[in-house]
Order: C-alpha cells, then structure tokens, then sequence
C-alpha cells in the first residue's frame, strides 16, 4: 500500500472517528450521572441535523447568503434546540423512571428513538427520501498522488477535537462540571452537599444532547446528506464505543470512538477477504475487547461496595 | 397542515371504506401490500397511492361493473411481516387479487402462501428472476421485469459507450447482491474488466474506505447495485475523495430523491429501469396528472407507474371474468398485448411480462432523461471520460 | 409481605377472568374495521382501570395464586377454545401461532434475564440459529422433524457459548454491549455469507410429524379446519412444556439460587453460591428455548431471511419481556399477545402504526414501571399448607 493510501485512509478513519467520539461523549455523559443508556441518543442526532436544515432552509429563504455565518447559526440553532429538548426528555421520560428497573430507560428510549425517528419520516415534507445538505464551506482541497487534503475536512477535524477538549474543561475545571462528577460518584452524598440534583441531571443532559446536535452539523457538512434513519446506527456505534472506551470516561468515549473507526476502516480496506465483512470483524473485535477488559479499556477497576 | 391534510385524506378514505356509497353496485375487495414502514416506504407508500389512485378511478367511471375496496397491507420488507400479511390477503376469500411486494425476499417467502390459498397476484417492484421462475404457480404474476432483463441490457449499453473497467460496490442485501451477479455476468461476458467489488450493509453511511481503494485502483466507472439512499451517499463521497469516474447505476437508484439528495453531483448519471419510459407514452403524462389531481402528498416514486398498471390489470381483469379467484388465475394465463401506461404486457408460462423494454436513463438538469432523448445521446454534453 | 390471616382465595375469579379474556379475543381478532379495534382497546383500558379501581383485579390475581394448576388448565382451554372457534380462519390462526412461539422464546429470555439477570439483546439471533438449522436439516437430511426442533434448541444453546466468556465477565450494560454486538455481527455475517442463502433467504419444508404432514388443511368427517390448527396443536404443546419447565425451575431450589445470584452476586458468591454456574445455566437453557422456537417458526412460516434476526427484532422480544414484567411468566404471556397481535390490527393505520406502537410502549412503560404482570413475591406456598400457618 502507498503511503498517500493510507494517508488518505488516516483521514477518512479521523473524521470518522470524530462523529462516533462526539456521540459516545454523550452516552457517557448520561451513564455518569444516572447510570442509564439513553438510546434514542442516535435519533437527537437525526432531530439536529433536521433542525439545522430547517433553519437553512429559512436562512436561505429570507436570503441570507454568507455561508459561514448561515453555518455558525444553524449550528448553534441546532445545538441550542436539541440540548433544550435532551433536557425535555431526561424531565419526562428518564428522572420519573429512576426508581424502575434500569432496562426499563433503556426500552424507553428506545421506543422514544422510534417515534423521533418516525416522525421525521411522516411530518417532514417528503421525509422518506433522503436530502441534500449544501457545503457551507470552502472546497479548498489539495491533493498528492492518491491523498487529497480538504480543507473544509480539516477544519471539522480541528473543530470537532476543541469541542471535546471543551466538554472535558468544563467538566474538570468549573463547578459544574464538578457538581456533574460529584452527581457521577455519589447521587446521594451530592444531594446532602446541596447539590441540586434534578438540575445537574437536566444540564448533563442538554450538554450531551447538544453535542450529538453538533456531531450531527459535523456529519452532514461531512457527507452533505441526511435521511431519516441516519441516527439508528449511529447509536448503537457510539454505544459501542463508549462501552469499549469504558462508561463515565471521557476519554474513554473519544479511545472507544477512534478505535472503532479504526476498525472499520481496516476492516474495508486492509482484510485479505470481502470488504462486506467489516462490521463483523469490527463487531467480533468489540467482543474480544470487551471480554479481555470487562469495564472497557480506560474503565475504572470495578469494586463491589458491600 | 400538512398533517392536518393527511387525517383528512385518511378520514376520508375510511369514510368510503367504511360507508360505502349509496347507490347498490356488487363490492369486490382487492389488496395492495408493499412496504409502508422503514428504509424502502417512500417507494412502497408512492405504490401504495398509484395502486389507490387506480381503485379510485375505477369507481369514479360509471361503466364499471363492481365497487372496488382496496385492502392495504405493509409487508415492512420483512419476510415473516410479508407471511403474514399474504396469509392475512390470500386467506381472506373476500379479496380477490392483490397487487403485491417490492422487496424479492418478501415476495419470494410469500409466493407458496398465494399458491396455496390460491390468491392470484401481481407483483409490482419486487425484481428477483425466482419469483416467476423459480416456481409453476399460476397465481404469481408480474409486470416489471427481472433483474436479467436490466443487466443484459446495462452491460451492453455501457461496454459500447466505450468504458473498459468498472469497480462495483453494491449492498449485501438480495437487491444488491443479485444485482451485482448479473451485471458482473454479463459485463465480462461483452469484454468489460471488474477491478475490484466491495460488498456494504444497506444501512452503511460511510463508504469513503471503499472508495479510497477504488480510487486506487483507478476505474473508468464506479457501479453501485442497491438503493437510493445509498446511491446518494455513494455519489456524494466519491466527490469528496476526488473519484473522477463516471458513476453508473441500476433501477434502484431512478427516483427524485437521488437527484434532490445529490444535488448538482447528480449530472450525469447513468441508470436502467424496466418498461418503456413513462414520460413518452400518452398514458405515462395522463397518470401523472391524475396523480396530481388526487391530490397525495407523497410522489408516485419509480415505481408508482408499475403498481398502477398491476392495480388495473386486476381491475380489468375482475370487470372480464368476475370477482372469482380461479377465473382472474385462469385469464391471466392468457394476457397478451396488454396496453398500459409502461408499454404493452405480456405475461410468458410463468407470469412474467416478457415484453418489458429497458429504458437507459440519464440525469440532465436535475431530471431523469431517457437516454436517446437527452444532450448526451446528442453529442451536446459528455459523460465523464478519462 | 406475607399474607398470615388471609384464607384462600376462590378459583372463580380467575376463571371468570380467563373467560372473560377469551371472549374479547374472539372480538378482537374477529373485528375489521377501524371503529371495531380502537373502541376494543379503549374499551379494554378503561374496564382494567375500572376493575383496578374496585380491587376486582386484586381479587383476580389472589386466585389465580391460590389456583395455578387447575388456573393454567383453564387458561389452555381458553386458547384452545378461541383457536377452534376460528377453525377455518387460516389467518388468525397463523397469527395465534406466532403468539405462541413468541410465547415460548420470551420465556427462554425470560429464564435468563428475568431469573438470573442475564441481559441478552441477540434474542432474536438464537431464535435465528433455530430457523437456519431447521430450514438446513429439513432439506439436506431426512431427521425426523421433531428431532430437527430439538436440534434447533441443541445449536442455538451451542452457540451461545461462543460468547459465553464475555457474558460471564462483563455486568449491566457492558454484558449489554456483547449481546447487541453479537446481534449485530450475526446479521450481517448471514446477510454476506452464501452457504446460508445469503440475503435472499431459504425455503423451509413444513412440519412433518410421523407421517403426518402438519401443512395439509384438516378433515375428520364433517369437520374442515385449517392446517394451521395443526401447527397450533404442536407449538400450544411445547410453550406448555416450556412453561411448566420454567415454573418447576423457579420454584425450586435452582430458583432460589437464580433469584439470589440476580439479586446480590457478592452476598450469594459469598454464600458459596457459584455465579457462573447459575449464569451459565440460564443463558443455555434460555437460547434452547429461542433455539426450538425457530426452527418451529420456520417450519410454519416456510421462509427465512436475514432481516427477520435483526437487532430491532431482539429488541422487540426483550420488550415483552419487561413488558410483562421481569420473571413474571403469564406476564410474558400476555405482553406478547399485546405485541404481537396489536400491531397487525393496526395495519389500518398503514405508515402510522409503528409511530403509534412505540408511543404506547412508552405509556405502559411509564404507567406500570414494574410491567403488566409484575411477579410476585415467592409464595413459599408449601409452607401455607403446614398446620397451624393459614
């Protein structure tokens, strides 16, 4: 193989890669503080990718033409509403559930994944098809031998990483981002510290939520397309990856997300038999992983407190 | 509004369904099934509505003997959904015939159903060789074509273009595994080269792996057997990885939202469908604007036209020999020259219209064009070249 | 939580309730129309929570415990009874049939997650592993069929133990991962690999039981049913064997051991208890349970095709399960008559149901946390027998 090859290979696994982080990052977010699998986390991010291209839509309607100011509204747009309604949802569906047993969340949401993602089917004008996201940015591109360099590519790239290196300052470093980790190790010590419980669960919330909207604005400026179903599998990847990764780790989701388009990648590129049998080899890596290293690779050591 | 429309519309339809109209004419009951739900419903609710629209203007014209209902079934593109629901059709003596199945597998687990309960059937999309030829079932019948036909066709058509290698990608699905066996047949047997093929899961969003090995191996045309929403994918990434190869597809991809979803990336692509063109036959304009007169808010989609024709031909068939079963099976035996808004129809031994043309198609203008009426057949515009 | 003082209950209203049961089936299935269907359930929901209200259900229930064994009788008679009133009705029949290996394959889920706690999301897959080895056996060899069904259960088992190590090492959601991996993984694998029928499927050849061809419509004497009455007869047969299999099993000691294991790993490990053994035991027997419900399947459908063993269709057994509630058997029972039979009546709805479907999943989930039927607290009915304890 030549090396623009692979190159070009490491690239496309990178922003590949960067998406599943990005949606890991929240079901880690959410199995921190509550311990429960979110999974209609895919489907937020079909909701936000709808959002913002409704609101490109609009932008272009009443005849807005810079693009990257269109780009910098719809996704704020898209993040804004998409954490507003992560945090809608932990209200209805998921704090009124915590004493039930903890796969009921799961079907839940679930079966909330569906009906978010039949509705864009039925209400959305012709939401059956699949759509046609324009490049907001520049094409600029450069190429050597088989490696061509985009640099809207990029730029995402550059984005989508200062976002994560975001998310883990603000949980580090503010005091929130503590209450968040105080909610994580011990829900009812926080609450006796005066931590407002309820509060941290809706903010986490909203700030996972908000980051699948974001993984979504990266996805479809990536691919200009979006369709119903995108987030079904984009779920399950990121749950993967944040499980491989090790749950309530964030680095572990951004490991778990790189890993797993690493593997696809070789998978579709290097195995010596048919390129169709990438998910199984990616799949059946995850479950070797999984049974050498129980809590994930970056997991905390699991002791049972009796 | 929109919403609102649609309650309206479905209102509407159970009020018909439900009263019936006044005035005493014989009621006969005939089946629509396809997929309603998941990843294929825009195909099978386009169906769905062209099959309606077909019941609708039948019971709107005085002359017709009977009071059709049409029973509508979603299949889920499933074969145990597709079981049940033809067991559901076939067991119901008061449903006469039904225009069914897009997806091969459903209609291939449903066709011993139909038999066995003896439900004559048309299928309107499904395009698998066995469904009529893998079995002696008088019951099953269909008006488009198999995925022979298309292959045969496709391969010749692009090998004399001028192109000499391909790199086909097609989903692990029965469309797109059958697809890609009979277009690699016949493309090598008229001396085309296959550098490479890829195998995807139909519901793969990034191919850009694939793409970069087929970049490497540096083809004159990239092949994709599968979908549409795949279709669209596919096309866009290849221009985000710079693959200046002509893209070339099948009957899965000839639908508005493959050039809606591409956008401009569309010009150019090359694809086959069974039937003579819609757009040219004074029945093809007609359908469309009744269509549009009906008022659905969804489009007719590739193949609306197909279960239009399979929806009239049990119509017709039903006003000829009556609402038996056994009288529909044993006319269909015979139906020749059958003038519909697809070309004339012929059904051979085992039900299958043997008179389905191929119709090469062209994007042009964000446009579907049949090849010899577009710029490119004229010299005008040049597909991509290398 | 025990009940010292109260007698026991009377075997009427169960009965009465099963009666009851049977006959708004009979409506249910037989009704058409739209109007028909939705006034049923709406019907249905309001009388459960009017019933609820009076405590007749308390009632219900108190007796149904008191009961099991003539209860259970009379609730096969029941099914029995609805399945012969629509003798001739092939499609009814057909869908009571899927009911009922559904029936059986939720119980098997239900040993393994309701009784030990073994989450397994590739549900759908084993019952798949049952199907391919039934629709394999039945062309290529001339096994007698029932045999064949057993094979079914014997292979799924087998396979289960391919991911046996990682079950056994991962907890809660990470045990998760490797069974929603494997469903995901199996799929595919059937989907690219051809020897199996690749995506187009394969041909499954009918139930042949000692001669008798189970797909030919019954005649004896003046009575014609469908040949699905056949069908019926053998699988009403082995969920009733499943079940009592299940029911023996959680009143036994094995029972007690599962349930200590489910609830508290460390005190039961401390207690000489072995994980392992009891985990493993679960999710072998539970896999044979999904194994000979597949090839069962197989054989009545006829037809099998990867897109019927996806991760959506696991899914879709696990929520019967916590539907029904966890470990709760006639649970089960019931939820899969909800989900199996509920969205087919609503294909009146066309591209609306599924919509519709996960909402209401979603308002049982939310009205009754603990499921429909949720299981109640070990009876220890021996000891009521005892002098002087009732």
């Amino acid at each position: 193989m030549d090396i623009g090859l692979i190159a070009q290979q490491t690239v496309n696994g990178l922003m590949l890669g960067l998406i599943y982080s990005l949606v890991a990052v929240g079901f880690t977010l959410f199995f921190g503080v509550l311990d429960v699998i979110k999974f209609s986390h895919g489907d937020m991010l079909t909701w936000g990718v709808f959002t913002a291209f409704s609101v490109y839509l609009g932008l272009t309607l009443i005849g807005l033409a810079a693009p990257v100011l269109i780009l910098v509204i719809v996704a704020l747009v898209a993040m804004a509403a998409i954490g507003f309604l992560g945090a809608a949802i932990a209200k209805v569906l998921i704090i009124p559930l915590k004493g039930a047993p903890p796969l009921n969340t799961l079907l839940i949401t679930l079966m909330l994944g569906t009906v978010l993602r039949e509705s864009i089917r039925l209400f959305y004008p012709d939401g059956a098809n699949p759509k046609h996201f324009p490049a907001l940015l520049p094409d600029w591109s450069h190429s050597w031998g088989h490696f061509t360099l985009r640099f809207d590519n990029a730029l995402m790239l550059l984005t989508g990483l200062l976002m994560i290196v975001l998310v883990q300052l603000v949980i580090k470093r503010t005091k929130l981002g503590m209450a968040i980790r105080a909610v994580s190790q011990d829900e009812e010590t926080a609450r006796v510290m005066g931590i407002n419980f309820n509060l941290v669960v809706y903010v986490t919330f909203a700030i996972g939520s908000a980051l699948a909207a974001f993984a979504g604005v990266i996805y479809v400026l990536y691919y200009n397309e979006l369709s119903f179903n995108m987030g079904l599998l984009l779920g399950a990847i990121g749950f993967s990856a944040a499980a491989v990764g090790g749950f309530g780790n964030i680095y572990g989701a951004i490991v778990g997300g790189f890993l797993f388009a690493m593997l696809q990648s070789i998978g579709a590129a290097a195995l010596p038999f048919a390129s169709a049998y990438k998910d199984v080899f990616a799949f059946g890596v995850v479950i070797v992983l999984i049974a050498v290293k129980p809590t994930g690779i970056l997991g905390e050591k699991e002791t049972e407190r009796v | 509004m929109k919403l609102n429309k649609r309650i309206g519309l479905t209102l509407g339809l159970l009020l018909i369904i439900l009263a019936g109209p006044a005035w005493a004419k014989e009621k006969v009951q005939v089946a629509f099934i396809g997929p309603l739900t998941g990843g294929v419903s825009a195909i099978g609710v386009g169906g769905r509505n062209s099959a309606d629209l077909a019941v609708r203007l039948r019971n709107a014209d005085p002359k017709a003997k009977y009071e059709y209902e049409l029973v509508v079934l979603d299949d889920e593109c499933k074969p145990n959904t597709g079981v049940q629901v033809a067991t559901k059709a076939a067991a119901d003596k008061k449903i006469i015939a039904a225009a069914a199945h897009y997806c091969s597998v459903v209609a291939l687990a449903g066709v011993d159903v139909y038999h066995k309960f003896g439900l004559p059937i048309v299928v309107w999309g499904a395009v698998h060789p066995d469904i009529t030829y893998g079995n002696d079932y008088k019951e099953i019948h269909r008006v488009n074509g198999t995925m022979i036909n298309q292959n045969e066709v496709a391969a010749k058509f692009v090998k004399e273009l001028g192109y000499k290698t391909w790199v086909n990608l097609y989903d692990t699905t029965d469309y797109g595994k059958g697809m890609n066996e009979y277009f690699s047949k016949y493309l090598t047997a008229n001396g085309g080269k296959i550098l490479g093929s890829f195998g995807v899961t139909a519901d793969q969003q990034d191919f850009t792996a694939e793409l970069t090995q087929a970049k490497k191996l540096d083809p004159d045309v990239i092949w994709f057997g599968g979908l549409t929403p795949l279709g669209v994918r596919i096309r866009l990434q290849m221009e985000k990885l710079g693959l200046t190869s002509q893209f070339q597809s099948c009957s899965g991809i000839i639908s508005d939202a493959y050039v809606t979803g591409t956008g401009e990336l569309a010009e150019g692509t090359i694809a086959f469908r069974e039937g003579e063109p819609v757009e040219h036959l004074p029945g093809g304009k007609w359908f469309m604007e009744e269509y549009n007169k009906a008022g659905y808010s969804e489009a007719p989609d590739a193949f609306g036209p197909f279960a239009f024709v399979a929806m009239n031909l049990i119509l017709d068939t039903i006003e000829e020999v009556g609402p038996k079963r056994k009288a529909v099976v044993k006319r269909m035996e015979n139906i020749k020259d059958y003038k519909s808004i697809v070309g004339a129809v012929t059904f051979d031994e085992h039900g299958q219209n043997i008179s389905p043309a191929i119709t090469k198609y062209v994007v042009q203008d964000g446009q579907w064009v049949p090849w010899q009426d577009s710029e490119y057949a004229a010299g005008k515009r040049q597909l991509k070249r290398r | 939580m025990s009940e010292p003082s109260r007698t026991h209950a009377s075997l009427l209203p169960s009965v009465a309730a099963v009666l009851a049961g049977a006959v708004y089936m009979v409506f249910f299935l037989a009704g058409e129309s739209q109007m028909v269907v939705f006034g049923l359930l709406v019907g249905a929901v309001l009388a459960l929570a009017a019933f609820k209200h009076w405590r007749v259900l308390d009632a219900v229930g108190q007796s149904a415990r008191d009961h099991q064994g003539p209860f259970s009788i009379v609730v096969v008679a029941a099914v029995a009874a609805v399945c012969l009133y629509f003798y001739d009705d092939a499609f009814v029949l057909f869908l009571l049939g899927t009911v009922l290996v559904y029936v059986l394959t939720c119980l098997g889920l239900n040993i393994q997650f309701g009784f030990v706690g073994v989450m397994n999301f590739a549900g759908a897959s084993f019952f798949g592993v049952g199907c391919y080895t039934a629709a394999v056996l039945t062309k290529h060899t001339a096994l007698p069929h029932l045999l064949i069904i057993v094979l079914g259960g014997l292979l799924a088992a087998l396979l289960g133990f391919v991911i046996l190590i990682p079950v056994l090492k991962t907890r809660g959601h990470y045990a998760a991962l490797v069974t929603i991996a494997f469903a995901l993984l199996f799929k595919t694998f059937l989907e690219v690999n051809d020897t199996l029928g690749g995506p187009q499927g394969l041909k499954a050849a009918g139930l042949n039981l000692f001669g008798w061809d189970v797909g030919r419509d019954i005649a004896i004497g003046d009575f014609e049913g469908s040949f699905y009455l056949g069908y019926i007869a053998v699988i009403l047969l082995l969920a009733i064997l499943g079940f009592i299999m299940a029911r023996r099993m959680e009143d036994s000691w094995i029972g007690l051991n599962m349930d200590a294991v489910r609830l508290d790993e460390t005190v039961s490990a401390c207690f000489g208890q072995s994980i392992p053994r009891w985990k493993i035991t679960a999710f072998t027997i539970g896999n044979f349970y999904c194994g000979v419900a597949g090839a069962f399947y197989a054989m009545m459908l006829g037809y099998i095709a990867p897109t019927n063993f996806t991760f959506g269709d696991s899914l879709i057994l696990l929520s019967i399960v916590i539907l029904g509630g966890l470990g709760s058997l006639w649970g089960t029972v019931v939820a899969t008559g909800i989900v199996i039979i509920i969205p087919e009546k609503f294909q009146v709805l066309q591209e609306y149901r599924f919509l519709l479907f996960s909402a209401l999943v979603i308002a049982i989930l939310l009205f009754r946390p603990q499921g429909l039927l949720p299981r109640p607290l070990r009876g220890y009915r021996t000891l009521k027998s005892l002098p002087g304890k009732s």
